[in-house]
C-alpha cells in the first residue's frame, strides 16, 4: 500500500496517488480480468463525489451497487464511459486503461433515461447497435432479437414517445443490449418497473451474466439485491464500505439478528443478557439485534423462562439490515 | 469504429429522420414553387416592349410596317417609329431619352445612347432588311452608341442580390436552428450520455452539422440551381451572367453553415435544460441578422465604398454579403480568394474553440453555463 503525506496542496497527493496506482496496475497485474475502478476521485465545487472509490467486477459476475443517495454510485459509473472527468483515479477493463475500443464493448444504462423520443424504436435499437460497431446486418437482427426477448416486436415500428413509461425503460434496455456487451453498466435498472417486468429484467441480467458479461448495477432495492445478485459493493460519500459476496459479508457482520415470538411472556419483557438490544416490538413478536459474540443457547433460555416460546430464529442480518448498519451517519 | 464512421452514421441518421418530416419537404416544394412561379408569372405580367425608334428624314414609306412585322416574333413587342428633321435632331432625341434608338439609313447605322438592346438591334437589322428585300446573312445596320456603355445596375441584378442573401440568411437561420433544437433535445433527455459513451463530442458534433448541412446544402441548391437555370435559358428577362452570381449562392452557404452550425451546436449545448431551443440559439441569429442588415446598408448606399469592400472578406459577414456584392457590382478575384481562405481559417478556429465548449456544455446539467464558464473548464483538462 502506498503512503501518502498530506500537504497543504492536496491535489498535488492525490495525483501522485494516481500516477503510482497505474504504474503498479499496468506492471503487476496485466492478467486482471473485468473491469477496475482504482481510487476514484471526483469533487465538484464544494462537494466530493468520490473519494478514493475501488471496485472490481468480474467477467461473469454480476455486482449489485449499494448507497444511499448522493454516495457517488452515479459518477462512479459515469466515469467509466468518461462522462465525468475525474479528478484522480484508474478506470481499467482487463488490466488496460479504458479507452473508446474499450467502450464500444460496453453497454450502459444512464440514471436518466434518453432515447430520441420521435425515432422508431426497432431503428433506434438499431441504431446504437451500429454506433457500436455492429455492422448493419447484424445491427438489424439484433435489434429484433431483443425487441422479440423484451416483449417489444410489436411496437417496433411505433416512435419512442408513443411507448409508455414502462416499455420506454424495456427499449432503454434494449440499447444497452444491442451489441453483446461484455460490460453492463445499469444505473438503477429496477426504478419504475412493475413486478412482472422486474422477474423479466432480473432474468435477463443473469443470463447475460452466465453469457459472461460483468455486470454492474445500482439499486435501492436491497432485498431484490440479495435474491439475484451473489456480490454487492456499498459505497458511502464516495469510498466503498463493504464489498464481496453477500451471505460472506453478512456473516461477517458484527450483529445477529434474532426474531422471538413469546406467549405468556410479561408486557414489556426483555432477555437479560448483555449486548442484546431491541430493534422492534410487533404483534407479540420482538426483533433483537446482539453482537455476534452472544451465545444464542443462552438467549433462548432466558426466553423459555419468561415464557412459551413459539418461534424463535438467530442468524446474520439481512442485506437491507447490514447496509443500514454500514451507512448510517 | 473510426471516428469517421461515426460522424457517417450520425450524419445520416440527422438525413434519415429529417427527410422523414414533413417540414423539410413541404418547405422544399414552395420553394422550388416560387423560384418556378416567379419565372411564369414575369412572363405573364411583363408588359409589351416597346421600342421607340426615331428615324431621320425622309423616312422611307413602308418602313414603320416593316419594323412592326419585325417586332412580332419578339414577344409581341411594339415600335413606335418617330421621324426626326435630321440626324441632329435625332442625336437630341436619344439623349434627351425620349427615344431609345435612332436609325440612321443613309449610313447604315443604328445608334443607341450608351447600351447596346440586343433585342432592338435585332428587330430593326431584320425591318430594313425586310423593306429593302435583302436578304441575310450580310450585316446591315453598323451599331454604335453615343457613349461608352455605362455599368448600371440592372433591376434584375438588384433582384438577385437581395434575393440571393435573403435565402442565404433564411437558409442559415433554418438549418443553424435545427442543429440548435437537435442538440439541446439531445441533452435535455439525456440520450447524448448514451451517445457520448461511444462516441467522441466532436465527432457527434460533426455528424450533426454535416448532416444537417447536407439537407440545407441539397435544398438550396435545388433551388438555386433552379434559379440559375431559368436565368442562363433567359426565361427571366434578365443577363444570363446572373445565372452564375445566383450559383455563388450554392458554395457560400456550405461555407456560411459550416461557420454558423458550429456555433449554433455550442450554443445549444450551453443551454440550460429548461430553456428552449429557440432562446438558445438567439444570439447567433442575431450575430447572423447584424451581418445581413449591415451588409443592406452597405450595399444599398456605396456598393463600393469601404464598408462593403470589408463586409466582402470579413468571414462572419462574407457569406452573406460577398454574393449580394458579386451580383451588384461584381467583387474581384482577390476579393473571392481572400475571403475564402479567411473563411475557412475562421470554421477552422471555430471547431477548435466551440467544438470544446460544445463537448463541456453537453455533459453539464441543471445550469445555462457560460461561454467563458465552459472554456474555462476545457481549460482545466
Amino acid at each position: 500500500m502506498l503512503s501518502v503525506t498530506q500537504t497543504a496542496d492536496g491535489r498535488g497527493t492525490r495525483g501522485q496517488l494516481a500516477t503510482d496506482a497505474v504504474g503498479r496496475t499496468r506492471t503487476a497485474r496485466p492478467d486482471v480480468r473485468g473491469l477496475e475502478l482504482i481510487d476514484l476521485r471526483k469533487g465538484f465545487d464544494e462537494v466530493v463525489a468520490l473519494d478514493g472509490l475501488s471496485l472490481a467486477v468480474k467477467p461473469g459476475r454480476m455486482v449489485g451497487f449499494l448507497g444511499p443517495n448522493g454516495a457517488g454510485k452515479t459518477t462512479a459509473m459515469r466515469s467509466v464511459f468518461e462522462l465525468v472527468e475525474l479528478d484522480t483515479g484508474e478506470v481499467l477493463w482487463d488490466g488496460r486503461p479504458v479507452g473508446l475500443a474499450e467502450r464500444l464493448e460496453f453497454g450502459y444504462m444512464p440514471e436518466e433515461r434518453g432515447l430520441y423520443p420521435r425515432m422508431q424504436v426497432g431503428e433506434q435499437i438499431e441504431y446504437f447497435g451500429r454506433l457500436h460497431g455492429l455492422d448493419a446486418g447484424r445491427a438489424r437482427a439484433a435489434s429484433a432479437r431483443w425487441l422479440e426477448r423484451l416483449g417489444l416486436e410489436d411496437r417496433a415500428r411505433a416512435k419512442v414517445e408513443e411507448l409508455s413509461h414502462g416499455t420506454q425503460q424495456r427499449a432503454q434496455l434494449a440499447a444497452a443490449l444491442v451489441h453483446e456487451p461484455k460490460l453492463l453498466v445499469l444505473d438503477e435498472p429496477f426504478a419504475g418497473l412493475d413486478p412482472v417486468a422486474v422477474l423479466t429484467l432480473a432474468e435477463v441480467l443473469r443470463s447475460e451474466a452466465e453469457r459472461g458479461a460483468a455486470v454492474l448495477f445500482s439499486s435501492h432495492q436491497l432485498e431484490l439485491v440479495e435474491d439475484i445478485c451473489e456480490e454487492v459493493a456499498i459505497v458511502d460519500h464516495g469510498r466503498i464500505v463493504a464489498t464481496g459476496d453477500v451471505d460472506g459479508l453478512r456473516r461477517a457482520s458484527q450483529h445477529r439478528r434474532i426474531e422471538l415470538q413469546l406467549d405468556d411472556a410479561p408486557p414489556g419483557w426483555l432477555p437479560d443478557v448483555s449486548g442484546v438490544e431491541l430493534v422492534e416490538r410487533r404483534n407479540g413478536s420482538v426483533r433483537l439485534s446482539a453482537g455476534r459474540e452472544v451465545d444464542p443457547e443462552q438467549l433462548l433460555a432466558a426466553a423459555e423462562r419468561a415464557g412459551r416460546v413459539v418461534a424463535f430464529s438467530y442468524g446474520p442480518p439481512s442485506l437491507a439490515e447490514l447496509f443500514v448498519e454500514l451507512v448510517a451517519p | 469504429m473510426s471516428g469517421r464512421t461515426a460522424i457517417a452514421l450520425i450524419a445520416w441518421r440527422e438525413i434519415r429522420e429529417r427527410t422523414r418530416s414533413k417540414a423539410f419537404l413541404a418547405s422544399t416544394l414552395v420553394l422550388l414553387a416560387l423560384v418556378g412561379g416567379s419565372a411564369v408569372l414575369g412572363r405573364m405580367f411583363d408588359p409589351t416592349t416597346t421600342y421607340r425608334v426615331a428615324v431621320a428624314e425622309p423616312a422611307p414609306p413602308g418602313l414603320g410596317a416593316a419594323l412592326q412585322h419585325a417586332a412580332e416574333p419578339f414577344d409581341d413587342a411594339k415600335v413606335q417609329l418617330r421621324v426626326v428633321a435630321s440626324p441632329a435632331a435625332g442625336r437630341q432625341a436619344l439623349e434627351a431619352e425620349e427615344v431609345d434608338a435612332l436609325l440612321l439609313l443613309s449610313d447604315d447605322r443604328l445608334v443607341f445612347r450608351a447600351n447596346v438592346d440586343a433585342k432592338a438591334a435585332a428587330v430593326a437589322d431584320a425591318a430594313v432588311r425586310a423593306h429593302r428585300r435583302q436578304l441575310p446573312p450580310a450585316p446591315e445596320l453598323a451599331i454604335t452608341t453615343l457613349h461608352p456603355p455605362d455599368e448600371e445596375t440592372t433591376d434584375a441584378a438588384i433582384l438577385v442580390a437581395y434575393v440571393g442573401s435573403l435565402l442565404l440568411l433564411t437558409s442559415l437561420a433554418f438549418y443553424g436552428q435545427w442543429v440548435v433544437t437537435g442538440v439541446v433535445e439531445e441533452k435535455n433527455n439525456r440520450v447524448v450520455e448514451l451517445i457520448l459513451s461511444t462516441v467522441r463530442p466532436r465527432h457527434l458534433l460533426a455528424g450533426k452539422v454535416i448532416g444537417i448541412g447536407l439537407l440545407g446544402f441539397a435544398q438550396l441548391a435545388l433551388v438555386a440551381g433552379l434559379a440559375a437555370a431559368l436565368l442562363v435559358s433567359g426565361v427571366f428577362d434578365a443577363p444570363a451572367e446572373l445565372g452564375g452570381d445566383v450559383a455563388l449562392v450554392i458554395p457560400w452557404f456550405a461555407l456560411g453553415f459550416a461557420l454558423y452550425a458550429v456555433a449554433y451546436a455550442a450554443a445549444g449545448a450551453l443551454a440550460s435544460r429548461q430553456q428552449n431551443a429557440d432562446t438558445a440559439g438567439q444570439p447567433v441569429t442575431y450575430t447572423l441578422l447584424g451581418v445581413y442588415f449591415a451588409g443592406y446598408v452597405a450595399l444599398s448606399s456605396a456598393p463600393d465604398g469601404l464598408l462593403a469592400h470589408a463586409l466582402t472578406v470579413f468571414p462572419v459577414s462574407a457569406p452573406l454579403v460577398l454574393p449580394a456584392r458579386s451580383a451588384l457590382v461584381g467583387v474581384p478575384l482577390w476579393e473571392h480568394a481572400l475571403a475564402l481562405v479567411l473563411v475557412i481559417a475562421s470554421i477552422y478556429a471555430l471547431v477548435r474553440f466551440a467544438g470544446r465548449v460544445y463537448a463541456q456544455g453537453l455533459l453539464h446539467g441543471g445550469s445555462r453555463l457560460g461561454v467563458r464558464a465552459a472554456w474555462r473548464l476545457t481549460q482545466q483538462r
